[in-house]
């Protein structure tokens, strides 16, 4: 189980991107959604040992992660959020690269767990490739058999589906939901349906903070009956944007269609609909962003 | 839209700190090259104006060619940037122009660099004007050179190197192919000059020089002083030839760059690949839910699983650099480079040399120095910056792999591309050589070179890896190496020469076939010990600094590393190298600077100036004469250890008593013992080698006593130098230079007037006036003797022959307690000798002849038997024609002797001649085209015989032209007999260009051949010419007969000593008088001519011959020392001749249809002669016998009327 406590840390531009954070995270894939600028990869880097807080500690079970980076990385598999690779290099030639480093040094072990793992992620057949003609599917699942190394007992994936295409992006989430089963993996997004299809667990973070902390149900219940829908003209959305306690805005077929918060309906032509993810993500974001909006 | 990008681009660079930091920098460079003291590029030496126009354009020049890498960074950065920040979509989607997009980027970068060379013009101008540097150097600011070198050279070059930067990032797309076509251009440039080197080559070279610098030269080739001082360069032949060619180049490099620019990703693709895009896709086996299963793995992190990694890493790094395109394109480069100085190296006169295994070492150390050190430098920021520049770091980093492993990887990859270089270097010098069909491979030797070659390298790649790790980022990595090389390169040029202090270096590593490394090996290793502990230390910092992770800001990476270091075993594998290097360089201070006496450039020009003040009063004080030298002398090859038991018969030879002896003795020769008439110590100054001597009872005019002393040579420890030449494990050289001397020494003074002003010493002439009756009373080569007896014993090592000038009288073994078996020799002259005398021991072998009764003996090393014969050949048929035409030669044998290229010079002993390995022993005389140098050079040291050891001048101006110029015509003859006339033009035009190219870097004043004041090019090169014209005019034998009365008058003389006047007064009288203006014109006089044809055309006659009608043009100048011309009349007889051109069309088989000599018209006249067959070209003195400035417009192509 990760614990994270108190977890803060200002950059020296004064951007402050973790603000006390505290969360604890067991088995099973969690969903960590926020948008750009959140602190999502400030908290998965310092995570990962790649950065120090400013305060606060990790532990992963009775490991002090801040304190013992060396043995945390042992136990730590990590898909950056801009996974590179050496482009002139293979696939099998790069995994065993990457497992030497981890510390899989005997030879026969790493052969065999290099083969298992493109197998897995059915790149078996891609070994001898060089990385740089893979596409950006097959580069994420190579990420992933990648931080599979090793048996870790913490996966750490940030933001993997940002610029996969919709048959890309499910075959990932597929092999993701299999390597969650007996770990704890975090995923990072900004894409709340990722959650949704995945996560029985889940935080929303915004502006250093965290929002929300639970199950994706639950805070989809919580908001049963309140969200409501309507289809209005352009000129109508500045009016409801100030008015109403809006959540979101679509387009469909051209028209802005508006989801907005409320106990009892806000009006004529809303129809109520059930909740899901997505209002309750942007009713934080919405939360959040108020007090600010209010000072300024 | 263009003027916004523009003004885009200038706000971009003028915020860059990078701009202003190279900026800062040049302008540094510029202010240090004219405000200090020390430096002197440019040529600003001697008579020339520290600030003369032509330096300021040589300065300019100069920087334009640097700034080849800084145009690269700017216009590099500027082409690829949108790429690498990638925000070229985000440009090429809105709506600019191309033209005004490329020219905005383009001219960005040009204007910051142009900006650059401005501040580095005005560091040059903010120098000149400081106001500690003497007045007396300076000119007026020479704005018009300023401008001149800006628009003539700075901005086509920057213009041409722009361009050719631009076409190359626009085409690659790549900063590390553009950095390598640069390197490429840059070797292109070196090579071609290189290539071009040869005389006849050199306007190639000149049009080839991207940058110009190589036309300025040719055209500025003779300037003297006061053209430097006032003239500008005309734009015009090769200098115009070489900008029109250059600009068109730039135009079309930009033109094609602009045409074949294109705004997607792909940018151009030179070579059509096969498709190899992205590979296509495979469905995902297993959809559904069935959990990971893996095999279970060990995760290690033992020391030896480290090591395997360290391993693994180290091999993943070296392979991705050498199966990289740029690696192999570098190396080729590389072995283009080593071509050329293979090729070139080691030439004289146009010869070249033997590839010996030693002379390879040139290859590995000159060849590679400069473009290994590149490669180094650029695959440092490489592979250090690679996994963050690929984005591959978040991941690497996360994984439990400690810092050490890829640092440590980094540094075996780039010691990998060290090795690969050296290895493939080795392998090309043994193909040249077998190439050359030269087997004698020394595999074991190329081990030991190339192994050497390597530790420089080797540390020069730590501290590049050091500087970009703790580097922010890449460019700047860079520019610290750049800093970095900057300064090493500096610091000796600015009188900080001593190797302790600077990072790498360490004494110079002499390698001679005869003695190795010698003792020089041990130093040099010390040396690299001392810094590899240092480089160890750095790599320890670095490991500290590692950027792991992400958004370190350099203070952070600071706290951090200072808390690594801090932890116990990190502490303590800092401090251990650190210990080791502060204790090898204590021991190193100790042996160069206690042991032995470190002195810079600075103290010793001080020390020689203290010298001059304190003693030169003293000079015309009596002082005794030897008459007879003896010496014990014992050769300690293995200890580096002589030890002489001397005797001088001293004797007054002035009519005023003699109260006080001054002698001096070098100070690094122990003074064991000293025996003479009763006296005291009046002064010892061992600062300056002075003691002074006060004898109880002086020595009354005609008396004789004895001198007798026991001096020891040792070396102790290691010097700064590295070592001693003198007494060495095989190849033992030392003079009479190393006994006590009488009297005040003038050769010590400083001559460079400059150097003089600056340490308060007045201008003294170089040498006494030749009518200075007092300074006649020595030769020009001893002030304390005449003609002496010598006799002495050597003993040395029983594998060495010791040698030394004498007849031998026996020679023997014997076992002595303290050093063992011994063998001695015993050599005695039968007749009085010059005072000059050597000592030489070492392991040779000897190859016996004679010619007339005399014994010829050449002793040499056994590897180099190659020109043996030709040196007796030589020596033969010198013997003859001086026997015959000078006098007899006084003694019964000749012999020459090898000794080890630490100094490349032969020199005459009375019948000994020490001859340098490296400047005949291994000259290739395989091309029966090529100057035998060996035969000359030969010739002339046996010439010494007669000249100097015969006939010695006064010590007044002029001594050298009765020894060396005498010695040269004397060669010249026996190889104009040998060789004929046709190697004498190629010789002399050697000569010739040496005589013009180095008057211009006269120090103090040129002087007439009968008044140089020891000035080697007027009286070796000069004299050549001279006297062959002089020869040619008043015919061989004329002379001959001059110079064989000359010798039998003055031959053996004593004081008052004969001088250059008294040759010449017995030349106009044994001459036509017709002749005596020529001889004052090329004696007394600096005269050149300037002789050229200006039309050529031939008519057929109805009998068949042709009539030529040459115009002409004939002028004759004077010149006084420091350039300043006057005119004169032409008023001897000048060279005509007509030639018609061979079956195969070649200049040297050309038939000479006329050659005569007729009296020329001064200025501009016509004249028709009339020839057999069909002329091919004509000219006035076609053969060049004259001096002139320009002798390519002596000959034209006759054309038909």
């Amino acid at each position: 189980m990760l614990a994270i406590r108190d977890l803060s840390k200002t950059y020296a531009n004064g951007v402050q991107a973790l603000r006390g954070i505290s969360l604890d995270i067991s088995h099973g894939m969690f969903g960590l959604l926020g948008p750009n600028g959140a602190g999502k990869s400030t908290l998965m880097r310092t995570i990962a040992t790649l950065q120090d807080p400013d305060s606060g500690s990790i532990h992963l079970d009775d490991l002090d992660v801040l304190a013992d980076k060396q043995a945390a990385r042992q136990t730590l598999g990590y898909l950056p959020q801009e996974f590179g690779v050496y482009p002139k290099v293979t696939a099998e030639v790069m995994l065993d690269h990457f497992a030497m480093l981890k510390g899989v040094v005997d030879k026969k072990e790493r052969k065999a767990l290099v083969e298992a793992l493109l197998r897995q992620v059915n790149l078996w057949e891609k070994r001898y490739y060089k990385l740089g003609t893979f596409s950006g599917g097959m580069r994420q699942r190579f990420g992933i058999a990648q931080a599979l190394i090793g048996a870790p007992k913490l996966i750490i994936v940030d933001e993997p589906t940002a610029g996969l295409d919709p048959e890309e992006r499910n075959r990932f989430l597929n092999l993701l939901a299999e390597v969650g089963e007996k770990v704890v993996v975090i995923l990072s997004t900004h894409i709340v349906d990722d959650v949704t299809d995945l996560c029985p667990r889940m935080a929303i973070i915004a502006q250093g903070q965290l929002r929300l902390v639970g199950e994706p149900h639950e805070a989809i219940r919580s908001l049963d009956g309140r969200v409501w829908r309507k289809t209005i003209s352009k000129d109508e959305l500045a009016a409801s944007r100030d008015e109403l306690n809006l959540l979101s805005t679509r387009l469909v077929a051209g028209q802005p269609v508006i989801h907005v918060l409320s106990d009892a309906s806000p009006g004529a032509g809303f129809v109520a609909v059930p909740p899901n993810l997505e209002d309750v993500y942007f009713g934080e974001l919405r939360r959040a962003a108020a007090p600010v909006a209010q000072a300024a | 839209m263009l003027g916004k990008v523009l003004a885009f681009e200038r706000r971009l660079v003028l915020r860059s700190p990078l701009f202003w930091i190279v900026a800062l920098v040049f302008g540094a460079i510029g202010f240090g090259m004219m405000a200090s003291d020390n430096v002197n590029f440019g040529g600003g030496i001697g008579n020339v104006h520290r600030n003369a126009p032509l330096v300021v354009i040589n300065l300019l020049a100069a920087f334009s060619a640097l700034s080849m890498l800084l145009v690269t960074i700017f216009i590099a950065g500027a082409a690829l940037r949108d790429f690498e920040l990638n925000t070229a979509e985000l440009f090429f989607t809105t709506p600019l122009r191309k033209r005004d997009y490329l020219l905005g980027r383009f001219g960005g970068g040009f204007l910051a660099s142009l900006g650059v060379l401005l501040v580095a013009a005005f560091g040059l101008w903010l120098g000149s004007k400081m106001p500690w540097l003497d007045q007396s150097r300076l000119g007026p600011t020479p704005f018009g050179a300023y401008l001149w070198a800006f628009a003539i050279l700075i901005v086509p070059n920057l213009l041409f190197i722009a361009a050719f930067v631009f076409a190359f990032a626009t085409l690659t797309r790549s900063m590390l192919y553009t950095y390598l076509g640069v390197i490429a251009l840059f070797v292109f440039n070196t090579v071609a000059s290189n290539m071009t080197a040869n005389l006849d080559a050199r306007w190639i070279g000149a049009l080839l020089d991207p940058f110009g610098g190589d036309a300025l030269r040719e055209i500025t080739r003779y300037w003297s002083s006061e053209d430097n001082n006032t003239r500008l360069p005309s734009l015009s032949g090769l200098l115009l030839g070489n900008r029109a060619l250059w600009l068109a180049l730039s135009t079309f490099l930009l033109v094609g760059a602009f045409r074949l620019f294109r705004s997607d990703r792909e940018g151009v693709r030179l070579f059509r690949r096969k498709a190899a895009s992205a590979v296509a896709e495979t469905p995902l086996a297993s959809a559904s839910g069935s959990a990971i299963t893996l095999p279970a793995v060990r995760l290690q992190s033992s020391v030896a699983a480290q090591w395997r990694q360290f391993l693994h890493q180290s091999w993943f790094d070296t392979r991705s650099v050498l199966t990289g395109a740029p690696f192999l394109v570098l190396l080729l480069l590389g072995l283009l480079e080593m071509f050329a100085v293979l090729t070139f190296s080691g030439q004289i006169f146009g010869t070249k040399v033997l590839p010996v295994t030693s002379h390879m070492t040139i290859v590995l150390g000159a060849g590679l120095n400069l473009f290994l050190t590149i490669v180094l430098a650029v695959y440092a920021g490489e592979l250090i910056w690679r996994e963050r520049s690929l984005r591959v770091a978040e991941t690497t980093d996360a994984c439990a792999v400690p810092n050490w492993v890829p640092l440590a990887a980094k540094l075996v990859a780039l010691i990998g591309v060290i090795v690969i270089f050296c290895l493939v270097s080795v392998l090309f010098c043994i193909g040249y050589q077998l190439f050359k069909g030269y087997t004698n491979l020394q595999p074991l030797l190329y081990a030991k070179i190339a192994t050497l070659a390597m530790l420089p390298f080797v540390l020069s790649a730590a501290l590049f890896v050091f500087l970009q790790t703790v580097s922010e980022n890449k460019f700047f990595g860079y520019l610290l190496v750049v800093a970095f090389l900057v300064i090493k390169v500096a610091l000796p040029l600015l009188g900080y020469d001593h190797p302790l202090y600077n990072y790498g270096s360490g004494p110079q590593l002499r390698l001679s076939d005869m003695n190795g490394y010698g003792h020089f090996l041990w130093p040099s290793l010390i040396f690299r010990a001392y810094w590899g502990a240092l480089a160890a230390a750095l790599l320890i910092v670095a490991a500290a600094f590692w950027a792991r992770g992400t958004g370190m800001s350099f203070g952070e990476r600071l706290r951090v590393a200072k808390a690594r270091l801090g932890r116990g075993r990190s502490r303590i594998a800092l401090t251990a190298p650190l210990l080791v290097f502060v204790g090898l360089g204590a021991w190193i201070f100790y042996n160069t600077n206690v042991r032995n006496t470190y002195l810079s450039d600075d103290t010793r020009k001080e020390q020689a100036a203290d010298y001059e003040k304190a003693y030169r009063p003293t000079k015309d004080q009596t002082q005794p004469r030897i008459t007879a030298i003896k010496a014990d002398v014992d050769i300690y090859p293995d200890d580096l250890r002589a030890v002489v038991r001397g005797h001088y018969r001293i004797e007054n030879k002035s009519a005023t008593p003699i109260a006080e002896f001054h002698v001096e003795l070098d100070s690094r020769i122990k003074l064991d013992k000293l025996e003479f008439a009763p006296h005291s110590v009046a002064k010892a100054d061992p600062v300056h080698d002075v003691t002074i001597y006060k004898l109880d009872t002086p020595m009354a005019p005609g008396a004789a006593m004895d001198f007798d002393f026991e001096i020891e040579y040792a070396q102790h420890g290691f010097p700064a130098s590295g070592g001693q030449t003198t007494v060495v494990y095989n190849g033992t050289f030392f003079n009479n230079g190393a006994l006590p001397q009488f009297g005040y020494s003038e050769r010590r003074q400083l001559s460079d007037r400059n150097d003089r002003r600056k340490y308060g010493l007045p201008d003294i002439p170089r040498m006494a006036p030749i009518d200075d009756l007092g300074a006649r009373a020595n030769t020009y080569i001893a002030s304390d003797a005449d003609w002496i007896d010598f006799e002495t014993t050597i003993s040395t090592v029983p594998d060495q022959i010791a040698l030394a000038p004498g007849y031998l009288q026996k020679e023997w073994s014997d076992n002595t307690p303290d050093h063992g078996p011994r063998r001695y020799f015993h050599y005695k002259s039968d007749t009085k000798i010059l005072p000059f005398v050597s000592w030489l021991s070492a392991r040779w072998a000897v190859k016996k002849d004679s010619w007339n009764g005399i014994a010829i003996e050449i002793y040499y090393d056994p590897q180099h038997a190659y020109n043996v014969e030709r040196m007796i050949d030589s020596t033969k048929k010198s013997l003859a024609y001086y026997a015959k035409n000078f006098s007899p030669y006084q003694f019964r044998q000749v012999r020459i002797l090898e000794f080890p290229n630490y100094a490349a010079f032969a020199q005459s002993f009375a019948n000994t001649i020490p001859y340098s390995e490296s400047v005949g022993f291994i000259a290739d005389l395989n091309d029966k085209d090529d100057i035998d140098y060996v035969f000359y050079i030969t010739a002339h040291e046996v010439a010494h015989q007669w000249w100097a050891h015969q006939v010695i001048g006064g010590n007044v101006q002029g001594a050298t032209m009765l020894s060396e110029s005498l010695a040269q015509y004397s060669a010249l003859m026996v190889m104009e007999h040998e060789y004929g006339a046709g190697q004498m033009r190629k010789f002399l035009k050697y000569e010739l260009d040496n005589y013009l190219r180095q008057r211009a870097t006269e120090r103090v004043k040129e002087q007439p051949l009968a008044l140089n004041e020891n000035q080697q090019y007027i009286h070796y090169n000069k004299a050549s010419v001279i006297f062959y014209a002089l020869k040619d005019y008043i015919g061989e034998d004329t002379l001959n007969t001059v110079l064989a009365a000359f010798v039998k008058a003055k031959a053996f003389q004593q004081p008052p000593y004969t001088t250059s006047y008294e040759l010449l007064d017995q030349l106009r009288a044994g001459t036509d008088p017709k002749w005596v203006p020529l001889i004052d014109d090329l004696f007394d006089k600096i005269t050149f001519f300037d002789n050229r044809v200006t039309r050529a055309t031939a008519k057929k006659r109805d009998d068949g011959k042709y009539d030529v009608t040459l115009d002409l043009h004939a002028e004759k100048i004077y010149t006084d020392g420091v350039g300043h011309e006057t005119k004169g009349r032409i008023d001897v007889p000048i060279d005509i001749g007509v030639f018609a051109r061979g079956a195969d069309g070649k200049e040297a088989h050309e038939k000479v249809l006329l050659l005569e000599k007729r009296q020329i018209a001064d200025g501009d006249s016509t004249i028709t002669v009339t020839v057999d067959a069909e002329p091919y070209e004509a000219g006035i003195d076609p053969y060049n016998k004259l001096v002139d400035r320009n002798s390519g417009d002596n000959r034209k192509r006759v054309t038909a009327n």
